[in-house]
């Protein structure tokens, strides 16, 4: 009986240390955010019609973040992407607008804490976007695509607010591009000459402040229910650009909902996942 | 420290606010008239070449705005300016109507016939059919013969290779592209490209740059490439008349330095400008030549292409059912 209890105490001290063990390691949390977006678009295309398409539209936005490393959680990585679609008609409603847009970036922020409840990132991103915009009734200049790549910088403001049940979290995010490179076609020529003919001359453009500006703030609540948490919200958009005696406009106005959580990435050699995770692959 | 914040953050905020495309007219007859005649005024390419003086047109058609009430009225004063241009690449097209130039074509004898290429004595009743061609072989399997009625129909190199492999004991070949309007550019180069040994600078085009009449920019190279496997090495003969137009014009400018080409038939009805459009303020959307094409020489090609061997459809012929056009085509293949 007492070599019963010893083997017993030996087998559970083992676990214990086994889970002291595994409690010690640490991993990194990725917040992951899925948001679906219904939006008013205003958007002016002088390479298409001088006037202003205003309509609807629908946006996904994949985003994550997570802190630099184990050690270093002052820096938070955070990679989003966006795909759009819309339709828009002109002022007199006799022509449509198709308008499908993809936007990939990849940030780094630092955090500060300055009191209770508060967290600022503040940091920077760069991105690419690939869009493409269709008017079907033109002639010869029936489409344009948006093409730029830009380093934005990037702020995002958060702050709990406690409640009886709950914890709200109040996320402000604002970015704006500071410097990049753009595509802009060449007033006046069709993609015919431009791109079978091959006159590129004037089509590639170093942006900055100075030919490129916008911003883009974000207001979202993530409130917390039994088994997810869900994110509603505002985001606005402006963004302008000019460049070839021309200058592009597009206003948006979007209402967000989404969800968001915290997952683990275990992958390669250094990071297996611990025995006490279950994996479909095992 | 927040005084510069705060300095930096309205910076940002007011920045979008500098950069601004000039607002469109209002949506009247005034600002409609206004902004039809500025984008003529700045965008299409032939005012000077056309020695057209658009402010005269402003003052004569800008007197009548008063008079007109109602949307038509209104619609066939601006149509009527822009027949000023005399330009079939020109158009307004509204809800209820379009705007046209139609008189290079229809002040000058038609020179085709429908009816006479689909007698016997040409493509007949069994011809082929392959993507927008029209082949078959006549002059008694000697002369090979296409007809293609629109640079909109696609057709492709497979087509082009069944046509040419059936022609493969013809002694030359007749393309005819009468009373085809255009169409696709790309199309025009791909058809052209089976008669080129070699690629080949065959034109020019320019865009224009800035709001003056003259602001263009510097030529832009048209190259006709060779096909890479599909070759037509024998004599060819291309069939025009005065509606073989824009794209169809573009053709005729390439065939024109093909080394075994010769043009038959009635001078080209141009359309050497690249029509872009735009948009008034109450939705019609307007069309105009943006970009002017010329040939190897920098001479335009907006009044057509001249024939090497000009040839009318004579009355007496149609009458018996010979096509004049095809038939001196047919002795100069000989």
């Amino acid at each position: 009986m007492k070599k019963l209890l010893l083997f017993a105490l030996v087998v559970l001290c083992d676990f214990s240390l086994f889970a002291q063990k595994g409690d010690e390691q640490k991993y990194l949390l990725t917040t992951i955010t899925n948001t679906y977006g219904l939006s008013g678009i205003s958007l002016i295309d002088p390479y298409l019609s001088p006037l202003t398409y205003t309509g609807t539209g629908i946006q996904f936005e994949h985003e994550s973040r997570r802190c630099w490393s184990e050690t270093t959680t002052r820096l938070s990585i955070q990679s989003k992407l966006d795909l759009e679609a819309g339709y828009l008609l002109n002022p007199a409603q006799t022509s449509a607008m198709n308008y499908v847009a993809v936007n990939y970036s990849k940030g780094i922020h630092y955090q500060f804490k300055p009191g209770n409840g508060w967290l600022l990132l503040a940091g920077a991103n760069l991105d690419i976007g690939l869009g493409y915009k269709d008017v079907a009734r033109n002639i010869n200049n029936p489409g344009n695509v948006d093409l730029a790549t830009n380093f934005n910088l990037s702020g995002i403001a958060i702050y709990d607010i406690p409640l009886n049940r709950r914890t709200l979290r109040l996320q402000l995010s604002v970015e704006t591009p500071v410097i990049g490179w753009m595509y802009v076609p060449l007033a006046g020529a069709s993609y015919y000459e431009m791109f079978s003919l091959g006159n590129l001359t004037g089509i590639s453009h170093f942006s900055s402040v100075f030919n490129r500006r916008g911003i883009h703030p974000k207001l979202t609540v993530d409130i917390p229910l039994k088994r997810s948490v869900w994110r509603i919200g505002l985001g606005y958009q402006k963004l302008q650009y000019t460049a070839n005696n021309m200058v592009f406009d597009r206003t948006e106005t979007s209402l967000i909902l989404g969800t968001t959580f915290d997952a683990i990435h275990f992958g390669g050699r250094m990071r297996k996942a611990p025995k006490n995770f279950i994996s479909p692959n095992d | 420290m927040k005084k510069y914040s705060l300095i930096v953050l309205l910076a940002v905020l007011s920045l979008p606010s500098c950069m601004n495309e000039p607002a469109p007219p209002p949506n009247t007859h005034e600002g409609n008239f206004q902004s039809l005649w500025k984008i003529i005024d700045t965008r299409y390419c032939y005012l000077d070449y056309k020695h057209i003086n658009w402010d005269s047109i402003y003052t004569v058609y800008h007197q009548q705005l008063p008079s007109v009430t109602g949307e038509v009225p209104f619609f066939d004063l601006m149509g009527k300016m822009l027949f000023e241009l005399k330009d079939g690449h020109v158009n307004l097209y509204s809800e209820f109507d379009v705007s046209r130039y139609w008189k290079w074509f229809q002040d000058y004898p038609s020179n085709f016939s429908s009816t006479l290429i689909y007698t016997s004595r040409y493509l007949g009743q069994n011809y082929r059919m392959a993507g927008g061609l029209n082949y078959g072989i006549i002059d008694n399997g000697r002369i090979g013969y296409i007809y293609y009625g629109s640079f909109s129909d696609p057709f492709s190199d497979a087509n082009i290779a069944y046509a040419m492999n059936s022609f493969s004991k013809c002694r030359g070949l007749i393309i005819d592209v009468r009373d085809n309007g255009g169409g696709s550019l790309d199309y025009s180069k791909q058809l052209a490209s089976y008669f080129f040994k070699n690629d080949t600078i065959t034109g020019y085009m320019r865009h224009k740059t800035g709001d003056g009449h003259s602001d263009f920019s510097k030529p832009v190279e048209i190259t006709t490439p060779a096909h890479k496997t599909i070759q037509w090495q024998r004599p060819v003969a291309i069939l025009t008349n005065r509606m073989s137009f824009s794209a169809t014009n573009d053709f005729v400018n390439r065939m024109n330095c093909a080394p075994h080409a010769i043009i038959i038939g009635d001078r080209t009805g141009g359309g050497g400008g690249l029509p872009l459009s735009s948009e008034l303020p109450n939705g019609w959307l307007v069309r105009f030549s943006s970009s002017p094409m010329y040939d190897t020489n920098m001479l335009d090609t907006e009044f057509g292409i001249a024939p090497d061997i000009s040839v009318a459809l004579s009355a007496a012929d149609q009458a018996n059912g010979i096509d004049t056009i095809i038939e001196r085509a047919i002795l100069a293949l000989k």
